[in-house]
């Protein structure tokens, strides 16, 4: 809700100054009128003024930073972390900051200490800050000219109350240890079904809403099947659904839902794109490598509900638990999914410090939500992590035996040997194996004065895998975070950021670190982990920014939710399952989605829940739907990557690869299985914001493009799932209407109303009427994709429905979750 | 509170947001397509006087042909003449000009770094004199409107790096294309066609590198403004035709319904998401129409199609791509970037040199001619150029009729034309090996702040934030090279 900052009036006369903002979206014709009678007559503004409380309140509630923006505001007490923190972090600390490099005047205004003397309020005057950011000298203003960083009249208000009012700091959330808060009251005239709603109601009392009625039964299970496992409910689990009165309807059908192993599936895709997971290296010729094995341990981590400190401790340092399995040695596949450069020329020592900065990178945003890598070249500008730190994190993954370029075609060392029973491990395989070590080779020995040497590869039957030199590296810290200008006047031990140590001890290597990691105290890893669970089934975060908590990251809309179901998180062993089913069982989850004028006016980003979520699919489920309800789906858990269709020549038009497109069953795979070329991603998905998976990604926006209409009307996959589906129709009755009906209640797991149905039935006569007449194009249609169609069905007919199949496919309900 | 100047421009990204989903027909196809918004006065109303509008100052160009050539075009064979090189033939290039630590590992073991003069022919063109290879001599009639950099350097030394640098400003992937950064500033001013196309050729020459997605991605930017990729083979945009055996109104009846239908659950639902669906499909179904009238080139003159060469009615060559690029000029796309593969040339240089300049040289000048004739090179920016440069010493033998050019970073050569770029004149100098920048060098930032300066952007302005910093295409670097403009 940024929009509050657009429309400020400004109104000023002799005896009264104020600033007045308003929210824009909910009022632009209350502005201008405003205007136009504070034009005609000043005293109406008291009026005026009651109007606007309405919207002031709004905005102060809406848990953004924006709400500085109330002047109102300045009469009371300015909010260090809410009101003043954005400005100094905006426009102060680029100069005078946490970076000891970069400050200005030996001046750094994020530690009161440090800044006393210029808050101080001087004799007979005001303080130094103050006069610097008022002053009309412009050799004397700040921020200066050249910084392009002007304060606002807003800033300086806000600024001059702070120091007025002694300019205290405060310690930023996320750093905390999160404290268990109480659960808010909520009286009995809402419908609160566990804490989660207390805390909602709690907050939309105050800005005067109320939560929506509970959504239909047919809605609740949709929701349910896509959240949990990426694809529609059939309808005859709809129909015993709606058929099963009983009060435990709800809750069995979850338990249902967490069992099936689509879950797995479903879950481990934002984990793979945080984790960067591809089938290829990512650079130049961008060639195979193979760390399906390592996916697969993702989704089977979350089918067996593997708790979460587990599944983080055995990925960052699987390999160093003592008496390691070989599936805990696999999970270290986590911090191998980098890219890894095998361009010729390229100098090994350099792209090495790529490899393990992306380490940090993944490290820093996955698991603890912050922006790490910004220390990389200089202490961070803004959360407390000096370059120095960065370096002694980057010492923690810098000690695996890896050459800094890749062999060009398959696995970099370290990798090892999959057993062929995967996943099914006998006791004598599941063993931790020790990688074999590095061996180089000159890659075109025919050149003259060619010096690249390439590692060994791995071949299709092994995993890269973390793993330690007996010897650690010596880790320096680099300045610009150039490979080749490591300061060595101090060797750099591994060690945790200052700010974010809670425990106390400084874990010496990668094992503890991650056990660090997980530590029941660490202010970040549970709530990053709830955080991002919300995202999911919510569209957006309890902090909007999942990929930084940090001091420039959004705070949160519910700060002591996120708190207490972290807390819950870690109370209850880390059971990732656990903690989503009280989101799924609460009242707020199985609120309805439907939104009103004045709602989305007043929340239009849905942050406070006044009502269920609704949103368009990610690309994987809005595909696996599409072959789901087709039929065409074929499941199966795990395996090597599956090669669906791509548009022609996809590889071979830009680079030096060819697409060989698999046949059969690999063709209707789940999406989570679809080969992944870093450089070249599979377009229908990437149209609709899959990350791209060359780094660690959390978050996507969700647009809506012409592209992706093109996609879901024109696309081989889409129309031979509509060919598909209408088959299925056909076969469920001889009846067109009751045939469409069926369909409809596929795709959206509701009955069509008679309105809708008579609709679709009329585009169907008019395909009908066109395919008898025209036989030709009705077998050109059938004939789009690869599986034969049933020549029983009479062609004309079967093409009349595969068109409505495809309108139906094409609804925007068809395609969103809500 | 952000400072003001991002803020100002968060505001105006934030309106955009707002109404594609606010579903106001116009706005959000406007929105979608990068519409020029602020060229339109219903919304300009909307804004309030704290609103610093893009551009940030009056264009010199409405658009940009970007004419990328992938693979590191030699500098010393086309741009950066060293004629006395030609005496220091087979002597070894000093390691005081040449240090050993820039060398790629693809030629840093060999014996011997003989120099190795350029074997074409350098003249001087047009009134301003301004020298070029002989190779480019059909461009090289446009001499005067031409500015030659040779002072371009960059950190990068491998293709991937080097090319992403120049495309995001980064070498590690993960930043906007310079055109989605573009689409995000200024969006386009057409609602039929996307604000960013990209396209690639290949041509005869062998020593072709790869390309990749993210060189016209959108990086952390909304994929909404992600380059659009035009196929070289085939359907140019990824389905736009609709499926064998469905016709205009079938299509027609299909979006009639979904309209109506997706209506109905607007009416239900009450997300504006939903009317700027039906809005998306409407657009849809309108570029299914201006997509093949676009690559329709049976309106161009007989002289028009002589003067891009024989290559122009091929899909996939640099030809063709140019006539495209043209049409998309007119058709109001505000980025049009070409990328010609296969100048990576480590061995057999001059042949291989040959072929390349023989498919883009004539199109090239072919493109430029075009616009000047329809007076369109005036508000149309030109940028030819690539990821680096290449080395002065031998890599392989050294004979007299052929060499090979290993990677150079050091420096390379770009050229300019149109919208308001001095022609004629050439911009910064090396050393005589053209090894070293001597005078005024530019990085791939500074060429970036020029070409949105030309845009009228200050590079410093146009921001986006993202894992809680305020990112730039320039980083924190960048300069506008005042001193080539008109």
């Amino acid at each position: 809700m940024r929009f509050c900052n657009h429309s400020k009036l400004e109104v000023t006369n002799g005896h009264f100054r104020d600033t007045i903002s308003i929210q824009r979206r909910c009022c632009n014709r209350l502005t201008d009128y405003m205007v136009e009678e504070f034009m005609l007559s000043l005293p109406k503004l008291k009026t005026l003024l009651a109007i606007c409380f309405f919207f002031l309140i709004e905005n102060a509630a809406s848990g953004d930073e924006s709400n500085t923006d109330n002047d109102n505001r300045l009469n009371d007490k300015v909010n260090f972390t809410r009101d003043v923190r954005p400005i100094l972090a905006a426009k102060c600390w680029n100069c005078h900051g946490p970076d000891a490099n970069t400050r200005e005047g030996n001046l750094r205004l994020d530690q009161r200490e440090d800044a006393a003397h210029v808050l101080a309020a001087k004799k007979d005057s005001t303080a130094t800050l103050v006069e610097r950011i008022t002053s009309e000298d412009s050799d004397e203003i700040m921020p200066p000219a050249d910084s392009k960083k002007p304060l606002t009249k807003k800033d300086i208000l806000v600024l001059k109350q702070w120091v007025s009012q002694g300019a205290e700091f405060e310690g930023h959330w996320a750093f905390q240890t999160p404290q268990r808060p109480e659960i808010p009251f909520v009286d009995s005239s809402f419908l609160a079904a566990n804490e989660i709603d207390h805390f909602i109601i709690d907050r939309l009392k105050k800005s005067n809403l109320a939560p929506s009625p509970v959504a239909s039964k047919e809605t609740l299970i949709r929701r349910l099947s896509l959240d949990l496992t990426g694809i529609p409910p059939t309808v005859d689990e709809v129909d015993e659904f709606i058929a099963d009165p009983s009060e435990e309807a709800y809750e069995n059908l979850v338990d249902r839902l967490f069992a099936s192993s689509r879950y797995g599936e479903h879950m481990a895709v934002p984990w793979l794109d945080a984790s960067r997971y591809a089938d290829t290296d990512g650079y130049q010729n961008d060639r195979y490598r193979y760390m399906h094995v390592w996916r697969d341990w993702v989704i089977m981590a979350f089918n067996e509900n593997k708790p979460y400190d587990q599944f983080i401790v055995e990925q960052i340092a699987g390999d160093m638990l003592p008496k390691a399995t070989l599936k805990q040695q696999i999970a270290t596949g986590f911090s191998r999914n980098h890219r890894i450069n095998s361009e010729d020329g390229s100098i090994p020592a350099e792209w090495h410090v790529e490899n393990v900065a992306d380490r940090i990178d993944t490290l820093g945003t996955a698991v603890l939500g912050l922006t790490i890598s910004c220390a990389r070249c200089h202490d961070h500008k803004y959360d407390p992590i000096s370059a120095k730190e960065y370096y002694q994190l980057f010492a923690y993954f810098n000690n695996v035996p890896e050459w800094g370029i890749g062999p060009n075609n398959g696995n970099s060392p370290p990798f090892i040997e999959v057993p062929k029973s995967w996943p099914n491990l006998s006791d004598d395989e599941n063993v931790a194996a020790l990688p074999a070590p590095v061996k180089l080779r000159k890659a075109r020995e025919k050149q003259d004065g060619n010096g690249l040497r390439r590692p060994q590869a791995g071949q299709k039957n092994t995993v890269m895998v973390m793993h330690e030199m007996k010897t650690p590296r010596k880790t320096y810290l680099l300045r610009r975070g150039q490979f080749d200008t490591p300061d060595k006047s101090e060797l750099l031990k591994p060690a945790v950021p200052d700010a974010l140590n809670h425990i106390g001890e400084t874990p010496t290597n990668r094992l503890e670190l991650a056990k660090w990691l997980v530590h029941p105290d660490h202010p970040l890893t549970a709530r990053v982990a709830v955080n991002r669970i919300w995202q999911q089934f919510f569209g957006m975060g309890i902090v909007k920014t999942s990929e930084n908590l940090g001091l420039h990251g959004d705070l949160p809309s519910h700060p002591e939710l996120l708190d207490w179901l972290s807390i819950e998180l870690v109370a209850n062993g880390w059971d990732i399952k656990a903690l989503q089913k009280k989101i799924l069982m609460s009242s707020t989850y199985r609120q309805q989605s439907r939104t009103t004028a004045e709602l989305d006016a007043i929340d239009p980003e849905n942050r406070l829940l006044a009502r269920g979520p609704r949103f368009r699919m990610h690309p994987f489920m809005l595909r696996d739907s599409m072959l789901s309800s087709s039929g065409l789906l074929v499941e199966k858990i795990g395996g090597v990557p599956a090669k669906p269709y791509m548009p022609p020549k996809i590889w071979r038009a830009i680079s030096n690869n060819r697409y060989e497109q698999d046949k059969g069953e690999q063709l209707y795979r789940r999406s989570v299985y679809t080969f992944w070329r870093r450089t070249i991603p599979p377009p229908t998905m990437v149209n609709f914001n899959s990350a791209e998976r060359e780094v660690c990604v959390v978050r996507k926006d969700r647009t809506n493009t012409p592209l992706q209409a093109l996609t879901q009307m024109n696309n081989i996959t889409f129309v031979e799932a509509s060919r598909f589906l209408a088959e299925r129709m056909l076969k469920h009755s001889d009846n067109d209407a009751l045939a469409i009906k069926f369909g409809f209640q596929q795709l959206l797991a509701r009955h069509s109303t008679p309105q809708e149905l008579a609709l679709i039935q009329t585009a169907y006569d008019s395909f009908h009427a066109k395919f008898e007449q025209d036989q030709q194009a009705a077998l050109q249609l059938l004939g789009v994709g690869e599986k034969a169609r049933d020549p029983s069905l009479t062609p004309s007919r079967h093409a009349a429905m595969t068109m409505t199949a495809s309108l139906l496919m094409n609804l925007d309900e068809a395609i969103t979750k809500e | 509170m952000m400072h003001q100047p991002i803020q100002d421009y968060q505001n105006q990204i934030t309106r955009r947001h707002f109404f594609s989903r606010a579903g106001i027909a116009t706005a959000a196809l406007s929105t979608l397509l990068g519409r020029d918004l602020f060229a339109n006065d219903a919304i300009n109303q909307e804004a309030t006087g704290r609103v610093t509008r893009l551009p940030h100052f009056a264009p010199k160009a409405r658009r940009v042909i970007y004419l990328f050539q992938s693979g590191g075009p030699s500098q010393l064979d086309l741009l950066d003449p060293k004629p006395q090189l030609k005496d220091r033939f087979g002597d070894e290039v000093p390691t005081s000009v040449y240090p050993d630590e820039r060398k790629t590992t693809m030629s840093n073991a060999q014996s011997s770094f003989a120099t190795a003069p350029s074997i074409f022919k350098f003249n001087r063109y047009g009134k301003s004199g301004l020298q070029m290879s002989e190779l480019l001599a059909n461009t090289a009639k446009m001499a005067d409107k031409i500015c030659i950099i040779n002072s371009m350097h960059t950190q990068a030394i491998n293709h991937d790096p080097a090319i992403t640098m120049m495309q995001t400003g980064s070498q590690v992937p993960g930043r906007p294309s310079i055109g989605s950064w573009l689409s995000y500033g200024l969006g386009s001013e057409t609602s039929e066609l996307p604000a960013f196309v990209a396209m690639s050729s290949r041509g005869s020459g062998k020593a072709g590198q790869p390309l990749y997605d993210r060189l016209w991605g959108s990086g952390f930017l909304p994929s909404v403004y992600q380059g659009v990729k035009f196929r070289n083979q085939g359907a140019p945009v990824l389905d736009i035709y609709d499926p064998p055996g469905v016709d205009a109104s079938m299509r027609r009846t299909m979006l009639d319904h979904l309209s109506k239908l997706n209506e109905i659950k607007y009416a239900q639902s009450g997300d504006k998401e939903i009317q700027t669906r039906i809005a998306q499909y409407e657009l849809a179904g309108r570029m299914q129409a201006s997509v093949p009238e676009l690559l329709d080139f049976s309106q161009e003159t007989k002289s028009v199609m002589q003067m891009y060469g024989p290559q122009v009615r091929q899909q996939g060559t640099f030809a063709h791509n140019c006539l495209i690029a043209r049409r998309l000029a007119e058709r109001g796309v505000r980025f049009i970037q070409l990328f010609h593969q296969g100048w990576d040339q480590h061995v057999s240089l001059p042949g291989q040199l040959r072929k390349q300049c023989r498919d883009t040289d004539q199109p090239t000048a072919a493109l430029l001619h075009d616009l000047e004739a329809r007076g369109m090179l005036d508000d149309t920016l030109i940028v030819w150029g690539g990821e680096f440069g290449r080395t002065v010493y031998s890599q392989g033998n050294l004979t007299k009729a052929s060499y090979g050019r290993d990677h150079h970073g050091n420096c390379y050569s770009v050229w300019l034309a149109g919208a308001g770029i001095q022609g004629g004149i050439r911009y910064g100098k090396t050393d005589d090996y053209s090894v070293n920048v001597v005078e005024n060098g530019m990085e791939p930032h500074d060429l970036n702040a020029t070409i949105l300066h030309q845009l009228g952007i200050d590079h410093e302005r146009l921001i986006y934030p993202y894992q809680g910093r305020d990112f730039r295409l320039t980083d924190v670097h960048g300069r506008v090279v005042k001193e080539i403009l008109a």
